[in-house]
């Protein structure tokens, strides 16, 4: 097969971005397909082509740096390209995309996958009302567009993020109506030590913290919000003291950021055999893979935050090991990294991602009455009843509400659905794994699936016995 | 005030703006901005119906996952926050 | 060790078939467990993709599918049940003459097929493609949910107070004064049993040193998101390659057997691009306006099959006290009601309909 690629990476954040140079320059051929327009992933998302002049951030140094090395590199980089399955088909794999409005087929011999993070949130009541964005959502916005959610805006949620995206309000000009974390002083004071190795980093979050207390933004600490006001759009929302239980501050809003931590988007690896396992230090379900990489699965390679949310220093880490990992397997010559680097790294990305994690109490935000899943406006009773009937699975949840069978797959919900499992049914959360992953990956328009073909030449089997 | 985090609001400069329709009425946006930022902006949040319950939902995840901006452009399905803007654009509600 | 209760009839496997007949045993008295190595009906049973059609059943199970319709009804909204008719589709000469061919035979069977002229076919369902050569209708077709069937079943089990085991493995069956099955959940005692595994029988059967010829089919299935409505009844084509209905929430479900990936032994199966993508082009070509709805997910199940390719319903050979269900081609349709036929024949009772007998040279034309 002539265009068979040595290796193809899925995702171009820090960690496929990093995986695809060090693969190329150790001589594989390398494709990287992405579905954003430029490389760098949510964290160093790059610019669209509206945004001509703008003030440069430490993520558009770092975005800027990875996008300058892997145009000069020899790796083919597919853009605005979406993988929606992928098969093993004897010693190749093969990889379904859809690229300019069609479906093409990418071959290669060994595969890395770096499909990053997306965010858990906590199901609230009025969640779904236009104008809460999800928190890592919102980054995309502003590193994407500069543009802001609204006005007047309402930031919410755990762990770093919830800072850096208030601070980034402030820094295009849109107004911080509050600061609402469930986290607590103790737990950042307890993060702390953590944190040393990354002294750049400390003293960008103290910035953050700085300017909004010199801006007179309310910090909640120990708070949640506990309802979104509004229904065309969101007007307001209320809080929560989480330790106390009693109601805090209201605040007028246009819109809200509301996130509660990263989760490892594991489908594609799961799918392709990888085994999972439970591990909350790094957002929950994540695939077995080796520091460099490695998994049991021949020619299957897992890096960055798909394998656990460690952040984007260990990801770009992580993407070069697994990058030369998978390289010298197929026999080119690449370096040998030391995994000591990622070690240091991974450390200060757990300690984040443990501050980012649900607070056990959170589950308690999600009333009766609040949508769970949103694709099928499922509420938590809903979900609730189909468990005390004896839907102990979330694949039997799925069959029987439809919850993970709309547009979004359950990416939104199921996180929300296995703890509820895990409480109704006293199993531990690792004892309640994800639905079955399908293929597409993403939702596929069937015509784009199907491609162009003539009536004459579909290869129908004969039927069956009559 | 003293500002420890500068306000870049000024410092941006941004592409020619178009105008664009959605649900048949004129919006302005960013020549190559994706449709969800043009779409907030412009106050327009409320993209379409849930299923059930016919509640108004809008853009959430931005990053192409979570499938609540879906819109409808040249009879397809797509995401708004997938979607770049462009002069005489036609967006209608899915 | 535990000494549990000895039940009348171990039940193993929950699909359509355990549940069914466990219920019919339970009704005549006998006390039932049921046992399944995953979750109630997440088989065959419950990946389907629901089509309740005269049209696509084996001539001499017509009798079976035509009483199969009729439990469905009964179960109606519980089990998402809609009877809209059903129109099987030709394009060319060739699949006109296969239609013609087989619809016969099939009406002649005692299906209420009949054939539809274009314009017929036009006013019923004006989104269909006009390259039709011929077709043909059975207004007793229609679908039922099978996403639904767990659920369904755990409510039925429950009113008849029926014990199911979730995640129960049989690991091994010890004969002698009846029958131990080893599970993970400790060790089941009943007098008789049933294996009801469907793709899973061959190794169930070795347990017992049985060669059962079970060999699976991995169909594929996929839907779409919610849609405008595009067709109102279950549509097919002549070689049985496509089924697709438009559900009340709008989602259109599309199957037709053709193959994944994957064996019942390491998985729940893997979806093949290369034969997906020629089932959503037929689904295309015949309703043109698909073409822009978005796929949100593809599956695959395991459909059991003899080489014969009729039923596995009888006493399972050389064990006495040990019965055998499954491989029923149609098995969503039928399954219902040859688990009735089943129940009977366990309690002793003769069935209204013959069985299948397992134990039949698969290689001759026994039926």
């Amino acid at each position: 097969m002539s265009d068979l690629n040595d290796i193809a990476v899925v995702g171009a954040g820090p960690a496929g971005g990093n995986a695809a140079l060090v693969a190329a320059q150790s001589g594989a051929r390398v494709v990287m397909l992405d579905e954003q327009p430029a490389p760098g992933g949510q964290v160093w998302r790059g610019k669209t082509a509206s945004i001509l002049l703008a003030p440069v951030t430490p993520e558009t140094t770092a975005g800027n740096g990875l996008r300058s090395a892997l145009s000069e590199s020899a790796a083919t980089h597919l853009a605005d390209t979406r993988v929606w399955d992928i098969l093993r088909n004897g010693d190749h794999w093969s990889l379904q995309i859809l690229r300019n409005g069609a479906t093409e087929q990418i071959t290669c011999r060994s595969l890395i996958l770096a499909t990053g993070a997306r965010e858990y949130v906590q199901p609230i009541p009025g969640w779904t009302t236009p104008g809460v964005i999800g928190l890592a959502g919102a980054t995309s916005l502003f590193k994407q567009t500069l543009s802001l959610p609204g006005k007047r805006t309402v930031v919410s949620g755990t762990g770093p993020l919830v800072f850096f995206v208030a601070s980034e309000i402030r820094r295009l000009g849109g107004e911080v109506a509050a600061v609402i974390t469930p986290n607590t002083r103790a737990d950042w004071a307890r993060a702390t030590p953590s944190m040393i190795g990354q002294p750049k980093l400390l003293a960008r979050g103290a910035l953050w913290m700085a300017d909004l207390i010199l801006a007179r933004v309310p910090i909640l600490w120990g708070h949640a919000v506990s309802e979104v006001e509004g229904r065309d759009h969101v007007t307001g929302i209320k809080t929560i003291n989480l330790k106390r239980g009693v109601a805090g501050l209201s605040f007028a809003t246009d819109s809200l950021c509301l996130g509660n931590g990263l989760i490892a988007q594991i489908e594609a690896a799961q799918m392709l055999g990888a085994a999972i396992r439970y591990d909350p230090s790094l957002g929950g379900w994540v695939p077995v893979a080796d520091p460099d990489g490695a998994t049991k699965v021949d020619g299957l390679y897992l890096c960055g935050d798909g394998c656990g949310i460690r952040g984007a220093a260990a990801a770009a880490l992580q993407g070069t090991l697994a990058g030369a990992r998978a390289a010298r397997d197929l026999g080119f010559s690449a370096p040998s990294p030391p995994v000591r680097p990622w070690q240091r790294a991974e450390r200060f990305g757990r300690a984040m991602t443990a501050l980012s994690i649900p607070h056990a109490d959170a589950h308690a935000l999600t009333t009766q009455d609040t949508i769970v899943c949103r694709c099928e406006s499922l509420s938590r009773r809903d979900i609730s009843t189909e468990i005390t009937t004896g839907a102990t699975s979330t694949n039997a949840v799925k069959s029987g509400k439809r919850a993970g069978m709309g547009p979004c797959g359950g990416k939104y919900c199921q996180t929300a659905i296995a703890a509820l499992i895990a409480e109704q049914t006293d199993k531990s959360t690792s004892d309640v794994p994800p639905p079955t992953p399908r293929p597409p990956l993403r939702p596929v328009p069937l015509g784009q699936a199907a491609g162009d073909f003539d009536y004459d030449d579909l290869p129908i089997p004969k039927p069956a016995p009559l | 005030m003293i500002r420890l985090v500068p306000n870049h609001a000024t410092r941006i400069k941004r592409s020619e703006t178009v105008t664009f329709t959605f649900d048949s009425e004129p919006v302005q946006g960013h020549l190559g901005e994706t449709l969800v930022a043009a779409l907030m902006r412009a106050g327009h949040l409320n993209l379409r119906e849930a299923p059930n319950d016919s509640a108004p939902r809008g853009a959430f995840c931005c990053m192409g996952l979570c499938q609540e901006c879906a819109v409808i452009v040249d009879g397809q399905v797509v995401e708004a926050c997938r979607t770049v803007v462009s002069a005489d654009l036609v967006v209608e509600r899915a | 060790m535990t000494t549990g209760p000895t039940y009348e009839i171990a039940i193993i496997g929950g699909g359509i078939m355990g549940c069914a007949t466990a219920l019919r045993v339970a009704a005549g008295g006998m006390s039932a467990i049921v046992l399944d190595q995953g979750d109630l009906g997440q088989g065959a049973s419950g990946v389907n993709a629901g089509t309740l059609s005269l049209q696509i059943k084996r001539v001499k199970l017509m009798p079976y599918a035509l009483k199969g319709h009729h439990c469905w009804e009964e179960m109606g909204d519980t089990v998402g049940f809609a009877k809209t008719g059903g129109y099987t589709l030709a394009f060319n000469a060739r699949e006109a003459e296969m239609l013609h061919e087989r619809q016969t035979l099939k009406s002649n069977a005692g299906a209420p097929i009949e054939f539809v002229s274009n314009n017929q076919l036009r006013a019923a369902e004006p989104n269909l493609t006009h390259k039709v050569e011929a077709a043909s209708f059975c207004p007793e077709d229609g679908y039922a949910n099978s996403s639904l069937t767990g659920q369904y079943y755990r409510g039925k089990l429950r009113d008849a107070g029926i014990p199911y085991r979730e995640g129960c493995a049989v690991t091994a069956i010890d004969q002698g004064d009846g029958f131990t099955l080893t599970t993970p959940q400790g060790p089941i005692r009943a007098n008789r049993i049933l294996l009801a595994a469907g793709a899973w029988l061959k190794p169930l059967a070795a347990l017992l040193d049985v060669d059962l010829p079970v060999n699976a089919r991995v169909n594929t299935v996929s839907v779409t998101e919610r849609l405008q409505p595009l067709m109102s009844s279950v549509i097919g084509h002549a070689t049985g390659l496509l089924t697709m209905k438009q559900k009340a929430n709008g989602t259109v479900l599309i199957g037709g057997g053709w193959q994944g990936r994957g064996t019942p032994q390491d998985g729940r199966g893997t979806v093949d691009a290369d034969t997906v993508r020629p089932n959503l082009a037929l689904a295309q070509y015949a309703v043109p306006a698909l073409s822009a709805a978005r796929v949100t997910r593809s599956w695959t199940g395991f459909e059991a099959n003899v080489p014969d390719f009729y039923p596995l319903a009888g006493a399972l050979p050389g064990v006495p006290d040990a019965f055998v269900l499954g491989c029923v081609r149609g098995g969503y349709t039928i399954g219902p009601y040859i688990s009735q036929l089943m129940g009977d024949h366990i309690l002793g009772r003769e069935p209204e309909m013959p069985l299948f007998d397992p134990g039949r040279d698969f290689e001759k034309d026994t039926i």
